[in-house]
C-alpha cells in the first residue's frame, strides 16, 4: 500500500465530487424538502380548522339538535386551546325526499358540487347495530371524524344514563380515560418519552438508509465510468488496483461525511428551531438528539458504507455500462432493503429475537443495530459482536471485490457471465491460466 | 543481466484460458533506443506490454526492468500510454495533469513547472481551465501524451501510440520521441503499422501468433535480408525472369523488377546469366522494406499468417 498514491486518488474523488452541482443541490435540496414536508404537515394540521358543512338526515328525529349542541360545545372548547385548530361545524338538517336512496343520491351530487363537505345518515336501524354512516369525498379527515364520532357516542351515553334514571353527572365520569405516560429506562436513569426521540431516531434511520444507496451507487458509477472512459489502464500503471479501489471508496465516503456535516449545520441553524417549536406545541415534545445517537449513527454509517461500497465495487468491475450492472445491483439493494423490511419488528421489540438476529447478520446489521441503539440499550457485547462481524465481512467482501476488480477493469467488450466472474475470483497469478474473456489482447 | 538493458524478458509465457497469448518470449531492450514491438493485431503485443507494466502477471518466465523485477520505484520511472486510453471527461485539464503527476509521486511544485512547460510546447494553455469534455480529440491526445511524460520517465512504453492520432499530432509526437531518445531515454512502442516503425525504430522485435519471429537492430536486419534482393531494369517478361535459376519471386515496382533470390544463390552468377540472355539496363541492391523482412521471416519460421499484415 502506497498511501501517497491512495491519498492522490482520495483527493481526486473528493474534490471532483464536492465541486459538482449535483452535490450542492443534494446538500441544499434535501433539508429544504424535509423542511417543506414538515411545514406542509404542520400547515395541514392547522388548516384542519375552517368551515365543515355537513348535511344531516336524521331518521330518528331526535338526534340532530343534541348533535349540533355537542359539536358547538367541543368547538368552543377547542377555540380556548388554540383558535386555529378548531373545526367550525355547520350542520344542515335535511328531510327525506322520496326514499332514502334518492335522498342519498341528491346529497351525493351536492358533495360532488362542493355545496357541502359531507353528509351523515342517522338511521335507527343502523344505530341499533352501533353504526352511523358518514359520506365524504375524503374519509381521512380524522380530526373531524373523531369529533363527530365522540359527539354521537356522548349523546348516546347520556341518553342511556337518563333512560336508566341514573344521575347525569355520571356521563362525564364514565367518559374519563387514562393517559399512559411512557418513560424510557436507561442505565443512567429514566426520561419521559413523548415520541420525539423515536421520530429523531427514525429520521436518522431513513437518512442512513438513503445515503447507503446514494453513496453505494456513486461508487458503482465511478468504477464503471473509469472503464467506459478508458482511463483505468492509465491509472493502474501507477496505482495498484486495490489502492485505486480503496482510494475511491474512502473519497466517496468522505463526501458522504461532508454532506452530513453540511446537513447538520443547516438543520441546526434553520430547520430544527422551526421543527422544535412545531413539535413542542404538539403532544410529542421537543426532539432531543443525544450524543450517543450521533456517535452510533456515524459508526454504523461508516461500517455499513464500507461493506456496501465493496459489494458495489465488485458488481461494477466486470461491466462497461450502468445498464449491464443493474441486474446485479439488486444484490446490495436487497441487503440494504433487508434493514428496512425488519424495522417494524425492531420498533415493536428492539430487544426481541428478530431484532437481535438481524442486528448481528452483517448485511442488515448497520441499519438494524443503529435503530436498536436509538430505541433501547442493547448489551455491549452485541454491539461489539455486530461491529466485529461487520468489519470481518467487509474485509472479506473487499478481498472478493479486489479480485474481481483487478481482472474486470481491463475487460472491455463482451459482458462476462457469472461463472466467468467466479473464475476471476479463483484465479491466482502464477497458478494456472488467467480466465479467458473475449478481447483481452 | 546488465544495466545496458532497460527491459529484459526471459522465456515469458501467458495463457488466457486455453489460448496462448504469449509463447516463450524473450527480448532485451537496449538503453537509449527506440524499440519496436511489431506484429499484426492479436499477436500478443498488448499482453506483453501489460505484463511489463505488471498489470497482468506472466504464467512463466521473468521480466526485469532496469535490472530488477518491477517495483514501486521502477514503476514511477516508466511512462505508459496504453492502447485503451482516455481521460476523466469532467475534470479540468490542469487538475487532470496534476492528478496523473500525483499518482507518479511527482511533487506538486515540480509538476507545476513541467505542466507549464509542456502546455506551452503543445499550445494547450488556453485549454488549461476547460473540462476535458470541451477538448477536441486531438487536444485530448496531447493531454494524454503530456500525462505520460509528466514524471520525466526513463522508459516510455507506448501501445499503438499513433492509432487515432491526426497527422499533425503524429508528426509532433514523433519529434518528441526522437528528442527523448537523444536524451538517453528508452522508448518501447508497439504497432501493427510497419511503415511507422521503419521510420522510428533502432531495434525491433517481430511477433506473430504469440511467438517471436525476429529480433535485432533494424540496420543489421536490413543488411541481412537485402542479400537476396535485387532491383533490375531488364528487357524480359516476368515469366522469363521467374524462369531464371535461383529466382524465388519477382514483382514489378515503379517500372523495375524486384527479384528475390533463393537463399544460397550466387548473385554474381545470377547477374552474369541474366546479362547473357537479356538486355540489362540497370541493376542495384534493393534494401528490403520492413514488411518484406517480416513476411520472409514469418515464412522462414513457418508461422505464415492467414491474415494479411494491414
Amino acid at each position: 500500500m502506497n498511501w501517497k498514491k491512495i491519498f492522490a486518488v482520495v483527493r481526486r474523488e473528493y474534490v471532483e465530487r464536492i465541486r459538482t452541482k449535483a452535490f450542492w443541490i443534494g446538500t441544499l435540496a434535501i433539508p429544504i424538502l424535509l423542511m417543506g414536508f414538515i411545514g406542509i404537515q404542520i400547515a395541514v394540521a392547522r388548516r384542519a380548522g375552517g368551515d365543515h358543512r355537513v348535511a344531516v338526515v336524521d331518521l330518528t328525529g331526535n338526534l340532530f339538535v343534541p348533535l349540533s349542541e355537542q359539536l358547538a360545545e367541543s368547538e368552543a372548547k377547542q377555540k380556548k386551546e388554540g383558535p386555529s385548530k378548531a373545526i367550525h361545524w355547520v350542520l344542515e338538517q335535511r328531510p327525506l325526499t322520496g326514499d332514502l336512496a334518492t335522498t342519498k343520491e341528491a346529497l351525493r351530487k351536492e358533495v360532488v358540487a362542493k355545496k357541502i363537505n359531507a353528509y351523515l345518515i342517522l338511521d335507527p336501524a343502523q344505530l341499533a347495530k352501533d353504526r352511523v354512516e358518514y359520506y365524504s369525498t375524503t374519509v381521512s379527515e380524522f380530526a373531524a371524524m373523531n369529533q363527530l364520532e365522540s359527539a354521537v357516542n356522548h349523546i348516546r351515553l347520556r341518553r342511556k344514563i337518563a333512560d336508566r334514571g341514573l344521575p347525569g353527572a355520571l356521563a362525564a365520569d364514565l367518559e374519563r380515560r387514562i393517559d399512559l405516560k411512557a418513560f424510557r429506562v436507561t442505565a443512567t436513569g429514566t426520561a419521559e418519552e413523548k415520541g420525539a426521540g423515536i421520530i429523531a431516531a427514525l429520521v436518522f434511520f431513513f437518512l442512513m438508509y438513503s445515503t447507503f444507496f446514494m453513496y453505494g451507487y456513486q461508487v458503482m458509477r465511478g468504477v464503471i465510468e473509469e472503464k467506459s472512459n478508458r482511463i483505468v489502464e492509465v491509472i493502474v500503471a501507477s496505482v495498484r488496483p486495490t489502492e485505486l479501489m480503496l482510494g475511491k471508496i474512502l473519497g466517496i465516503g468522505l463526501v458522504g461525511l461532508t454532506q452530513y456535516a453540511a446537513w447538520s449545520l443547516i438543520a441546526a441553524n434553520l430547520s430544527l428551531p422551526g421543527i422544535a417549536t412545531a413539535m413542542a406545541s404538539s403532544e410529542m415534545g421537543v426532539p432531543r438528539i443525544p450524543a450517543s445517537m450521533v456517535g452510533f449513527f456515524l459508526l454504523f454509517f461508516l461500517l455499513g458504507y464500507f461493506l456496501y461500497a465493496s459489494v458495489y465495487t465488485a458488481i461494477a468491475a466486470p461491466f462497461n455500462t450502468d445498464q449491464e450492472a443493474h441486474q446485479l445491483a439488486m444484490i446490495p439493494m436487497f441487503m440494504i432493503l433487508g434493514g428496512i423490511a425488519v424495522y417494524p419488528a425492531v420498533m415493536n421489540n428492539p430487544s426481541g429475537g428478530i431484532a437481535v438476529f438481524f442486528s448481528l447478520l452483517p448485511f442488515t446489521a448497520p441499519l438494524t443495530m443503529f435503530l436498536r441503539t436509538a430505541l433501547s440499550e442493547p448489551p455491549a457485547w452485541q454491539i461489539l459482536v455486530c461491529a466485529v462481524l461487520l468489519v470481518a465481512t467487509t474485509i472479506g467482501m473487499a478481498w472478493l471485490a479486489g479480485r474481481i476488480y483487478r481482472i474486470g477493469i481491463l475487460m472491455y467488450g463482451k459482458k462476462p457471465t457469472i461463472p466467468e466472474i467466479v473464475r476471476w475470483i479463483r484465479y491466482t497469478p502464477g497458478k494456472g491460466a488467467q480466465p479467458a474473456v473475449a478481447e483481452t489482447t | 543481466m546488465s544495466m545496458d538493458h532497460t527491459i529484459e524478458l526471459k522465456n515469458v509465457s501467458k495463457f488466457f484460458g486455453k489460448f496462448r497469448a504469449v509463447d516463450d518470449l524473450s527480448f532485451d531492450v537496449p538503453r537509449g533506443t527506440v524499440f519496436g514491438l511489431l506484429g499484426p493485431n492479436g499477436a500478443g503485443k498488448t499482453t506483453t506490454i501489460r505484463m511489463i507494466m505488471n498489470i497482468t502477471a506472466p504464467d512463466s518466465g521473468q521480466i526485469r526492468i532496469l535490472g530488477k523485477p518491477l517495483d514501486r520505484a521502477t514503476q514511477n520511472q516508466i511512462g505508459y500510454l496504453p492502447e485503451e486510453r482516455g481521460l476523466y471527461r469532467r475534470m479540468k485539464v490542469m487538475d487532470h495533469l496534476y492528478f496523473l503527476a500525483a499518482i507518479k509521486e511527482v511533487p506538486r511544485e515540480t509538476a507545476r513547472s513541467r505542466i507549464a512547460d509542456w502546455v506551452d510546447k503543445m499550445e494547450l494553455r488556453p485549454w488549461l481551465n476547460k473540462k476535458v469534455d470541451a477538448l477536441s480529440k486531438g487536444m485530448q491526445q496531447k493531454v494524454q501524451f503530456i500525462a505520460t511524460i509528466i514524471h520525466d520517465p526513463e522508459i516510455l512504453i507506448l501501445d499503438e501510440v499513433f492509432s487515432g492520432l491526426d497527422p499533425i499530432n503524429t508528426a509532433l509526437i514523433k519529434d518528441y520521441l526522437l528528442d527523448f531518445r537523444s536524451r538517453g531515454k528508452t522508448i518501447v512502442f508497439s504497432t501493427h503499422v510497419l511503415e511507422q516503425a521503419e521510420k522510428l525504430c533502432d531495434e525491433i522485435c517481430l511477433v506473430s501468433k504469440s511467438r517471436k519471429v525476429l529480433e535485432g537492430s533494424l540496420k543489421d536486419l536490413k543488411r541481412r535480408f537485402s542479400q537476396g534482393l535485387l532491383r533490375l531494369s531488364v528487357g524480359a517478361s516476368p515469366a522469363d525472369v521467374l524462369a531464371m535459376p535461383g529466382v524465388a519471386s519477382c514483382q514489378m515496382m515503379n517500372g523495375f523488377y524486384i527479384v528475390s533470390l533463393n537463399p544460397g544463390t550466387d548473385r554474381r552468377a545470377f547477374l552474369r546469366q541474366m546479362m547473357d540472355r537479356y538486355e540489362v539496363a540497370a541493376f542495384s541492391d534493393k534494401e528490403p522494406e520492413l514488411e518484406e523482412i517480416y513476411l520472409s521471416a514469418v515464412k522462414a519460421a513457418g508461422l505464415e499468417e492467414t491474415r494479411t499484415v494491414d
